[in-house]
């Protein structure tokens, strides 16, 4: 089921009242879904404006927070001239090279485990520990290992983004898997499928909008986790640039550092929301 | 002739105390020209029709009994028994078409071929023009037929019915009938169905098994000749008017109900 196929009662009419409703379900006039996105956006206006107002009154310093112009003008700086010895575009796609490197390792490994855990007893004796032992210890908490075992290099930068991405790929993986129709697989047993066709023609198409949930989960994961991932021995990324500006105090470089991540992240979101509609267009239909 | 016979087939679910079918026997038989049996079980809630359908189709392993096509014991499932649930099974990620040549894709035929196939069959079913369709746009009546088109795209000797129409409102049930009646002539298939309506059953059936639960077992077997009678050509609605019809369904109600408590 994808929450995005969901829309408010698609034939309710404004004035409808079939006199059975609760209160809550009452089909409410456009005017009132409309404006949930109003409140949001006057919401971030006057966040925008108090963040202003705080910084030309110099109610507090600079050096904590800058002005949202100096912050922009830092962005037009830092895109055109560079940040410790990169352009803005050259950290981010430093970052998200990883990030995506990371989600195919995780997509390759994830989704494997995932289909063990959801067919086989055994596998799920094998991997559910593992995952649930990997599943809530913080990046940071691992980072160590992995620079002693594996170095200071790219990959381990991309490993501990992977590490993070695995669960939710695995977990939805195995959820998609358990969750396919037992009538779908005698359907396609009896139409002569071997083992191995019913895995490949029905379970894993079956729980592909399980696997693209738990994709966009772990994007979310990796993401969040790069800051840690870029902390030692990178000359470039994102979360390294913020972590240099940190050490020099150039604040204004840290807000926009963090805006840039954020506007990422949720465009990451949603060109994967769109991906979901073209490849299972299917989900929250049946 | 192909049989497909079960003799004493009993069936023990893991965890349950009592059996859920103790030993029943049916044959249904395919003729090589024509059409074979078609077979339909009807009874009370739990009294293990879904079940022998299941060991039929080598889904359930019988615990006492033994399932045979054409003498070869059932040890799993196969094309040669092709199944069409009640909620249509259908695959979403697949067109109508890809649907219907899912068996032929699984055997390794050729696109084009698969395809002029699923259509031929498409078209049998009254779905020609559907075949581009995506499942979800379809309704429950066409979901059904495409689900029967694909379990015919396996060429099976027997068609197993599980509640078929049982999903479907009543005035396109009354239409899936005829479909029904004209694949199971075009087909040349043997049909075993289960179902839990008296006249569909009256309608259809060569041969009405009766059964009822405690564990599951045959109480009545009733020879019917009414579907032979459409495809004679009398009209079915015709057939269901007759007298003969309407005391047959009374009779076919008594048996069904006897030994219930009141």
């Amino acid at each position: 089921m994808s929450v995005s196929a969901y829309s408010e009662r698609p034939g309710a009419k404004a004035d409808e009242n079939d006199g059975f409703s609760v209160p809550w379900s009452r089909p409410r006039p456009k005017r009132a879904v409309v404006s949930a996105r109003l409140v949001s956006a006057i919401t971030i206006l006057v966040l925008l404006a108090a963040w202003t107002a705080a910084a030309s009154l110099q109610l507090v310093s600079p050096v904590f927070l800058p002005s949202p112009a100096a912050v922009w003008a830092k962005f037009v700086v830092v895109a055109r001239d560079g940040f410790v010895d990169a352009t803005l575009l050259q950290h981010t796609l430093a970052s998200l090279w990883r990030v995506f490197a990371a989600l195919i390792a995780a997509i390759l490994v994830g989704v494997p485990v995932g289909l063990a855990i959801g067919i086989s007893r055994i596998g799920r004796g094998v991997f559910d520990p593992l995952l649930e032992f990997l599943r809530p210890i913080p990046p940071l908490a691992y980072l160590p290992l992995i620079i002693i075992w594996f170095g200071i290099g790219e990959p381990s930068k991309i490993l501990v983004i992977a590490i993070a991405m695995l669960a939710p790929v695995a977990l939805s993986t195995a959820a998609g898997v358990r969750g396919v129709s037992r009538e779908r697989v005698d359907a396609a047993r009896s139409l002569g499928a071997t083992r191995a066709q019913v895995i490949r023609h029905v379970i894993l198409p079956s729980a592909l909008p399980s696997i693209l949930t738990g994709l966009r989960i772990a994007l979310g994961a990796g993401w969040s986790t790069l800051v840690a991932a870029e902390l030692v021995a990178a000359t470039r990324g994102l979360g390294f640039m913020i972590q240099s500006a940190a050490q020099f105090l150039v604040t204004d470089v840290v807000v926009m550092g963090i805006l840039v991540i954020a506007i990422i992240a949720f465009a990451l979101e949603f060109i994967i929301r769109r991906v979901e509609r073209v490849l299972v267009p299917w989900a929250g239909r049946e | 002739m192909t049989h497909l016979i079960l003799d004493k087939v009993s069936v023990h679910y893991d965890g349950q105390p009592a059996p859920a079918v103790e030993r029943v026997s049916l044959d249904i038989g395919k003729s090589d020209s024509g059409r074979g049996d078609f077979v339909v079980l009807v009874g009370r809630s739990g009294c293990g029709k879904t079940s022998l359908l299941n060991v039929a189709a080598g889904l359930v392993e019988p615990a006492g009994g033994l399932a045979t096509v054409d003498g070869r014991p059932i040890t799993g499932p196969g094309s040669d028994r092709a199944v069409v649930f009640q909620n249509d099974a259908l695959f979403p990620w697949l067109t109508a078409r890809e649907n219907v040549a899912f068996a032929l894709r699984l055997r390794g035929v050729s696109a084009d071929k698969r395809a002029r196939r699923a259509d031929e069959l498409l078209s049998l079913v009254k779905l020609g023009d559907a075949g581009d369709k995506r499942i979800w746009e379809l309704s429950g009546g066409m979901r059904q037929r495409v689900g029967l088109a694909r379990a015919l795209a396996a060429e099976p000797e027997f068609l197993l019915l599980d509640e078929p129409l049982g999903a479907l409102d009543a005035l396109t049930r009354e239409r899936m009938q005829t479909t029904l009646l004209d694949l199971w002539a075009a087909a040349q298939v043997g049909v075993l169905m289960v179902t839990h309506g008296i006249e569909e059953a009256l309608v259809l059936a060569t041969r009405i098994v009766v059964l009822a639960p405690g564990p599951g077992h045959v109480v009545r077997t009733f020879e019917t000749h009414f579907g032979r009678r459409y495809a004679a050509g009398e009209p079915i609605r015709a057939i269901k008017a007759d007298p003969a019809f309407v005391a047959a369904r009374a009779e076919l109600t008594d048996a069904i109900f006897e030994g219930e408590a009141a």
